[in-house]
């Protein structure tokens, strides 16, 4: 089968998105269909960019291939008579975002207006799909209280899910990922200050803005945790997060709210290492059980804290934790044999 | 430098663009700079060609990178502030073939519009670049004849040639070309059985998709001269390796396609080899590199005066290699080389 799969691009960042936009392409060439990765530019600002952008969308065409696969807002707009949404999420702002901080959208005649949009043009466009799959129960949930559409979940499962491993459960925590603010790196380097055992955090990751990465060094120094805490601020290769993956205590994962559980914790499941995150961590409660596959902790420096001594002080408790948290992983049946069968049939 | 490259594509299709994007893409980075490639997709019915155009305006990638090269026709019509365009061709039906039976635009009231409407949208975004490149000195004539601009010619390159080597200058020519009927494989057979030399004949390439019918016009023409034992068709995609001891080991290369507006990356990998290029008066692009006498042998579309282009570089083996040599020379004096792109697109 010939399959286009469509995503946003912002020139220059790379996030959970584009990964799996280029494994699902390079995974659908593997399994002998041809793919072809189409990247659509979007902006959102002003938000009058967002209009533009979905008219653009509108107005593309695909030609010669059998279907195409999309990811997102506003790249699922793109008409084509075999479509098949595999959706990240929806343009968050305009739902379960409106009325909170995270708004973006202004609350004015236009952003009203533009909010309006959004939801008529998805609850028109995203009927004419032949099949939608979401990442998560939560992504899945919004489409169905926001859209009154049907889903079915297809979790992405990791480019090389074999190549995780469990050597040692070390004298620190893990956290890895793109540095930004949502994703609340610095309330886990703030927690550092109040642990009383001798447990590390290891911070990697290559920042959005460098303001965040200066507010982390800002938070080391200040708090004088040089000893404590490495930060290691650039893109990490798969074969060093396999390392570090192997030889962790525990992973940290304590993102704001995101939609599904995250690469992260599969990661770190396949390791056997529990991973330690937030109540208002969103969709990472699919598979984080407090006590049974990590800690789920209120997100509050001290209570952070108090996870991460614990895990330190018990590591008979980290690796039954950690391997409670593989075998749940070994049952999700996320496999790309799964996602490719699901999308091309 | 962060740079976007953008490129219009027909999925699945591989084109000339597609490989000198892919290349600069690949020397781009060589180069030591941060690159973006937006590849978007691209039909042709020109009952969709419109709403196209539009759709490539209101994308924004004006806040990002340093600098936007855009490739194939109408990635120009990309807004940025720093745009540069390496114009490869336009879109021909509205431009030269109008008017020709090539001519897929209909020639209705609405057909019309759309022509106008194509050229009046390459006309506002070629002015918005910054600088303004095109692949061959044809397609800068075309630039200035429909869309009063004015270009710089600024030669594609081959990707790699240090990978092309010389050996002894044999007892073939050699056509390495995708099998199809312009290419004009059959004119060297229809040639070949003029000469008054032993000069045998190596056609290889690709036969395009669809056409395995002019494959079979190829060999049954060989059989109609009886020409079996002086020329093999090799109709298929070779390896890398073959490809090179091919040119290694010829006398001298034959490229003589029907008015293509570049000179054609066969005519550079035998200059790569070091071999000669026996091409003819309507063979469009590749007027621009042979140079006639010095580089290559240059002759009317007639089989009787190409078969004895092809005598001359059969008996004169020492002309042939002073010729290719030649080649070589003249790949350089053009400037035909990454360096010279990258430093110029970014310049």
């Amino acid at each position: 089968m010939k399959l286009a799969v469509l995503n946003n691009a912002v020139p220059f960042v790379q996030g959970g998105a584009e990964h799996l936009a280029d494994a699902l392409s390079a995974k659908l060439c593997e399994y002998g269909h041809q793919a072809l990765l189409v990247r659509i530019p979007f902006r959102w600002e002003p938000p009058s960019k967002i209009l533009e952008h979905m008219l653009a969308c509108r107005l593309m065409r695909i030609p010669g291939v059998d279907r195409v696969i999309a990811f997102k807002f506003p790249a699922f707009y793109v008409p084509h008579e075999d479509k098949v949404l595999w959706l990240l999420h929806q343009f968050r702002q305009a739902y379960d975002l409106w009325g909170t901080a995270l708004q973006g959208l202004p609350d004015s005649l236009e952003g009203r207006e533009i909010r309006d949009c959004i939801l008529t043009a998805d609850n028109s466009y995203l009927t004419e799909v032949n099949n939608i799959f979401t990442n998560s129960e939560i992504t899945s949930g919004r489409l169905k209280t926001f859209n009154g559409l049907k889903s079915e979940v297809l979790h992405p499962p990791l480019l090389n899910p074999e190549q995780f491993s469990c050597s040692e459960y070390g004298n620190y925590i893990f956290a890895p990922g793109r540095i930004n603010e949502a994703k609340r790196q610095q309330l886990l380097v703030e927690s550092m200050e109040f642990c009383r055992s001798p447990v590390k955090l290891i911070v990697a990751g290559k920042a959005e803005r460098k303001e965040d990465a200066e507010a982390i060094r800002a938070i080391i120094h200040k708090r004088g945790l040089q000893d404590r805490v490495e930060f290691i601020e650039r893109f990490i290769t798969e074969n060093e997060k396999v390392e570090w993956f192997s030889r962790a205590l525990a992973c940290a994962y304590i993102p704001y709210d995101e939609d599904s559980y995250g690469y992260v914790t599969l990661e770190s499941f396949l390791s056997r290492k529990p991973v330690i995150t937030c109540v208002d961590s969103g969709g990472i409660h699919e598979l984080v059980k407090d006590r049974a596959t990590g800690r789920v902790v209120a997100s509050d420096a001290k209570d952070l804290a108090g996870a991460m001594d614990a895990l330190y002080q018990n590591k008979a408790g980290a690796r039954r934790m950690g391997e409670a948290g593989y075998d749940l992983a070994q049952t999700l049946d996320i496999s790309w044999d799964r996602v490719i069968r699901v999308l091309t049939s | 430098m962060r740079v976007i490259v953008a490129t219009s594509v027909a999925p699945f299709v591989d084109g000339g663009s597609t490989q000198i994007v892919a290349w600069l893409h690949r020397q781009l980075q060589a180069s030591g700079h941060d690159v973006e490639l937006f590849q978007l997709p691209f039909s042709e019915s020109y009952n969709e060609i419109l709403d196209q155009l539009l759709a490539l305006r209101l994308l924004d990638l004006t806040q990002h990178g340093d600098r936007l090269i855009a490739v194939r026709t109408p990635s120009h019509l990309l807004k940025h502030p720093k745009k540069v365009t390496w114009f490869i061709h336009h879109y021909r039906s509205a431009y030269d073939l109008w008017g020709t039976k090539y001519q897929t635009l209909p020639n209705t009231p609405e057909g019309l519009a759309c022509r106008q409407a194509i050229i009046n949208s390459d006309n506002i975004a070629l002015r918005e670049c910054t600088r303004l490149f095109c692949n061959s000195t044809v397609v800068k004539d075309r630039l200035q004849r429909f869309n009063q601009i004015a270009a710089e010619v600024l030669y594609p390159p081959l990707l790699d040639p240090a990978r092309f080597r010389s050996g002894p200058y044999g007892e073939y020519l050699l056509y390495f070309s995708r099998l199809t009927h312009h290419k004009r494989q059959w004119l060297a057979i229809e040639a070949l059985r003029y000469t008054r030399t032993p000069v045998r004949l190596i056609i290889a390439g690709c036969p395009d998709p669809g056409l395995e019918p002019y494959v079979f016009d190829l060999h049954r023409l060989v059989e109609k001269y009886g020409l079996e034992q002086r020329v093999s068709i090799l109709s298929r995609w070779i390896s890398e390796d073959d490809k090179i001891e091919l040119f290694a080991n010829c006398a001298a290369v034959l490229y003589f396609p029907f008015d293509e507006d570049s000179y054609g990356y066969p005519s550079l990998e035998a200059h790569a080899a070091r071999k000669a290029v026996l091409t003819t008066i309507d063979a469009g692009g590749t007027n621009e590199l042979i140079v006639n006498g010095n580089n290559g042998l240059i002759t009317p579309a007639d089989p009787e005066l190409i078969a004895e282009g092809m005598d001359a570089l059969y008996n004169d083996r020492s002309m042939a290699q002073r010729m290719g040599e030649s080649g070589e020379q003249r790949v350089r004096d053009l400037g035909i080389n990454w360096d010279n792109v990258v430093a110029r697109l970014l310049a």
